[in-house]
């Protein structure tokens, strides 16, 4: 059922159902990203970067001859390990900072953890950049010179599960590090013991029903389409990068620091980026570094760009969790006790980041009710790709097991999980039941017809005798609401109102496709409504350059949606202000005695004289008014609000095919601020996470450690005839401070997706999947066994 | 075959001319000078006429981002060599009208609950060109012959509801031109 969301609060732009601002551009294919603007006709001159990679996934070099390479014809230049210039880099790691704050070498959020030699010679992943980079008048010849260069690789033993990889005698990675691949306990991510609230032993031992899971969420890929790519040119001592960071000012700060460069010879430019999905590209990444470096070498520009099979290098942490939990016979959760391994792969950078610090928010405001709560979690090092952020880092794999739980426990109490839920999740500045997850979850059940559909695990209908039918839901905090991003300091935002009255402004975020470029366009035409302006009079800038923008609100936590409109909700009185006191000269009266309204400037009381906004600004000298400013985002502690995702399934109990159905996706967002744009996070979510729960997985030939699927033939993305019917639902219960009191909802769409699938899927046949993804030959395994088969 | 038997067998062969006629206008290409061997039809639009629409996101044929219409059938322009082109024509994404009804429906697309039909932006030249050769082959296509059409192409921000809304659209407003996609 299609129905517009209910606004709380009627406004004139903020909330609606609209075209984004970029529709036009991008629709026509006019929209220019990373790879169209180092092309070789704007860019005369341009030079491919290539970089050596391990086909190993453990190896060392031992020696390295390029002489061959140097002499084919197109190479331009080659630096290796031994260049001075790359041998004295300090060493460093692409965890500098989740992206809620910008951060420098030493204040960098993993320190403890810099595994990484940009272009080193020790190898611990297929793939990894290793010894060499080439630079060549194409990217073809740049491949060739490659594979000219002759390597003595050592190759040591490698080790890919992380079971394995904590046992002694277990090839070792970084053994400075973590000498028997477990990481070391952090300043920033804690004890192993994260969370140790109330006595959570004794409570499990007292408690009046207990129940056991597990859930092992697997390694899947952001899949951006928009492959990394940067352009680096350095002429005398001027840098300029364009790239598909989506993170400028830190682009800027790492290879400031890195290359011991004043920032103002560091200019990074970022245009449109095709999809971002927590792929971490916050400017960290050890390429920029060594392209900067090529470019010097041959002077003239230099492009690196990944391939797609390269573009899998990154991805999500693989954990596998078990829980238990101990509750009363009337379903109060007494005691919640997790224990994760988290399989990192070969470098730290974020681990740390799903494993400890998102359950640690999550426990904070999910379970805040639950007296003894326990999380513990240990990174470890393998030979496989480094993986840590994606969308819904750390959450993802949290609620696998979450939503898992909760179906359990109801199973074995005979409630409804819904109840169950609603009996013991919400925050501590809230009674329970919390009203915001109230309201997602009933009207998540009415829409997916809950109370119908529902039945007891794998005695539904059955279809065609071998296709059965079942529903399944999980639910979560959201996140992030303004409290939680006070780590990202102050948010800057300008406000220009030409002499005509429109409006140039600079709220410079990397539009990624979150859309939140249309949400400041609406938050900047609601908060000058005294001015007369829609959106149509705006302009927002969508290319960012560090020498003219304000610093870039970085694209994460779905954030930006919302926090630079309520800096634009502050900065527009500053406006109404300067308008006023140019009307008090031009009139001839008091600022105090006058009004701006609907564009017209007049004395109070006298709407009909005075005079237009236009008429004011554009008497001479024609000089633009400006207010630049820079807010906290307020730290008032108002909790989060909640959502939940529904999925219908049907499971062929032949073939263990599943079909998801009908997805219904809720999501409390406080305020709504671009109706479209929210209904399209809710709805594209799921073409992750229906991915992530069914087809797609990374695969690795466990002889050899080799990745064996890097590719969309044998990774298979959901097309649109794989995706199901999906009702999103916006809903305005919960309000967080500020003018708006909206919070992130983007990240938190795929949250859900694989717990609701996986519950779904028990309701249908009875037999729990707890390994994503739950591809046929699980189902049908499970299914046997059940049956008491093998 | 390596991509070096190719540079070799290239380098042997005749200099000759490729002419592609590409958004109405023809163009001529020499081999070896403006195409290097194994040069694909996608990187000569995108690198030598600047046709930057279309985009390369896979190279294998995988994802649909670099559609294209040849002869009036969409196709993918990383798996055709820019020799294979000679003597066809071309139709890219900006040789569309600026109101063309496809590109329209795509930036349009806000009716509520189907969310829009693009967000990053970088699949969506390749899905416009896709439902434009789908159009002007059914031009009223049901909603599983649109996912037929276009299960070719991936959209990894998820945006199929908003297309297939889009495409249902667009073929409304082709209706009610009377005219062709």
């Amino acid at each position: 059922m299609k129905t517009p969301y209910r606004p709380r609060v009627a406004r004139t732009f903020i909330g609606q159902y609209r075209p984004r601002i970029d529709a036009m551009e991008k629709a026509s294919g006019r929209a220019r990203y990373a790879d169209d603007i180092a092309s070789p006709l704007r860019v005369p001159g341009m030079a491919y970067a290539k970089v050596l990679r391990s086909p190993h996934p453990h190896a060392r070099i031992r020696s390295l001859d390029t002489s061959k390479a140097e002499a084919l014809p197109g190479v331009l230049g080659i630096l290796t390990y031994k260049d001075p210039e790359v041998a004295t880099l300090k060493p460093t790691n692409a965890g500098w900072t989740d992206g809620v704050d910008t951060v420098s070498y030493e204040t960098m959020m993993w320190r403890r953890f810099k595994d990484r030699s940009v272009l080193g010679d020790y190898a611990c992943w297929v793939g990894d950049e290793v010894g060499a980079v080439v630079a060549a008048e194409s990217e073809q010849i740049a491949e060739e010179a490659l594979r000219l260069i002759e390597v003595d690789w050592e190759v040591l033993p490698f080790v890919l599960r992380a079971e394995e990889a904590m046992k002694p005698g277990a090839p070792v990675l970084h053994p400075e590090i973590a000498p028997q691949n477990v990481m070391p306990e952090d300043e920033v991510g804690g004890p192993h013991r994260f969370v140790d609230k109330g006595d959570v032993e004794r409570a499990l031992a007292d408690a009046e029903v207990v129940v056991e899971g597990k859930a092992t969420f697997h390694n899947t890929t952001q899949n951006s389409l928009d492959n990394w790519c940067c352009l680096i040119e350095w002429q005398d001592d001027q840098l300029t990068v364009w790239s598909n960071s989506y993170e400028a000012e830190q682009t800027r700060s790492h290879i400031s620091e890195m290359l011991d460069l004043p920032l103002h010879k560091v200019r990074v430019v970022s245009s449109y980026v095709g999809g971002q999905f927590g792929r971490g590209d916050t400017g960290d990444q050890p390429f920029f570094l060594f392209t900067a470096l090529m470019a010097r070498k041959v002077g003239r520009p230099v492009k690196f760009k990944h391939t797609r099979h390269e573009s899998f290098h990154d991805g999500r942490q693989q954990t596998t969790y078990t829980a238990r939990f101990g509750a009363k016979r009337d379903g109060t959760i007494t005691a919640a006790s997790f224990h994760c391994i988290g399989n990192a792969g070969a470098h730290a950078d974020h681990t740390m980041f799903p494993l400890k610090f998102a359950p640690k928010e999550v426990a904070e405001v999910a379970l805040a009710h639950v007296p003894n709560v326990r999380f513990e979690a240990y990174g470890v090092y393998t030979n496989r790709v480094p993986a840590c952020m994606m969308r819904g880092v750390g959450n993802s794999q949290l609620n696998l097991i979450l939503g898992h739980m909760v179906d359990l426990l109801a199973e074995r109490l005979g409630r409804d999980p819904i109840d169950i839920a609603l009996q013991n999740f919400g925050h501590e500045w809230a009674p329970l039941p919390n009203d915001s997850l109230v309201a997602v979850l009933q009207k998540g059940a009415a829409s997916i017809g809950w109370k119908e559909k529902r039945h007891l695990p794998g005695h539904g209908p059955s279809y065609d005798g071998t296709r059965r039918r079942g529903v399944g839901f999980s639910c979560h905090p959201a996140w992030h609401a303004e409290w939680q991003e006070l780590r990202r300091g102050e948010v800057q935002v300008g406000i220009t109102v030409n002499p005509d009255g429109t409006i140039i402004l600079d709220a410079p975020t990397v539009e990624t496709g979150t859309g939140s470029n249309t949400c400041n366009v609406l938050g900047c035409a609601e908060a000058l409504r005294f001015l007369g302006v829609s959106p149509q009079d705006i302009h927002w800038e969508s290319v960012i350059d560090t020498n003219t923008s304000s610093k870039d609100c970085v694209q994460t936590d779905s954030a930006v949606s919302f926090l630079q409109s309520e800096v634009m909700a502050v900065a527009a009185r500053e406006v109404r202000q300067r308008i006023l006191e140019r009307a008090a000269d031009a009139l001839q009266l008091p600022a105090a005695d006058l009004d701006v309204v609907d564009g017209r400037v007049f004395a109070r009381g006298f709407p009909e004289e005075g005079m237009t906004v236009r008429q004011l600004l554009m008497r001479p000298p024609l000089v633009p008014i400006v207010v630049k400013l820079s807010r906290r985002p307020l730290a008032e502690q108002t909790g989060v609000p909640f959502i939940a995702t529904f999925a219908e399934v049907e499971v062929d109990t032949s073939t263990g095919h599943v079909q998801v159905l009908h997805m219904v996706v809720v999501n409390d967002c406080g305020t709504v601020m671009f109706a479209s744009g929210a209904e399209a996070q809710q709805i594209g979510g799921q073409t992750i996470g229906v991915g992530e729960a069914l087809t797609e997985e990374t695969i690795y030939d466990q002889a050899t450690g080799i990745p064996l699927n890097f590719n969309w033939i044998d990774y298979t993305i959901p097309t649109m005839a794989d995706m199901p019917e999906i009702d999103p639902v916006l809903l305005e219960v919960w309000r967080g401070g500020g003018e708006y009191g909206a919070c992130g909802i983007g990240e938190g769409t795929v949250t859900c997706a694989p717990s609701a699938i996986l519950n779904a899927i028990y309701n249908a046949v009875g037999v729990r999947i707890d390994e994503l993804p739950a591809k046929p030959e699980k189902i049908l395994a499970a299914l046997e066994k059940a049956r008491g088969g093998l | 075959m390596t991509r070096n038997d190719h540079t070799k067998r290239g380098e042997s062969q005749r200099r000759r001319f490729v002419r592609i006629t590409v958004n109405g206008r023809e163009h001529r290409f020499e081999t070896n000078r403006d195409i290097a061997p194994g040069m694909t039809l996608a990187s000569l639009l995108r690198e030598k006429l600047d046709l930057t629409g279309l985009k390369v996101a896979c190279d294998e044929g995988a994802c649909g981002a670099c559609t294209v219409l040849m002869d009036g059938r969409a196709v993918l322009s990383c798996m055709i060599l820019a020799e294979e082109a000679n003597g066809h024509d071309v139709l890219t994404i900006e040789g569309l009208s600026k109101d063309h009804p496809v590109i329209q429906a795509f930036a349009e697309q806000s009716e509520p609950g189907y969310g829009t039909a693009l967000q990053c932006g970088y699949c969506t030249p390749g899905f416009v060109m896709a439902s434009v050769a789908l159009l002007r082959e059914n031009p009223q296509p049901t909603m599983e012959e649109i996912k037929e059409a276009l299960s070719g192409n991936i959209c990894r921000c998820g945006c199929y509801a908003g297309i297939a809304r889009a495409v249902l659209h667009a073929s409304e407003m082709i209706a009610a031109r009377g005219g062709q996609a």
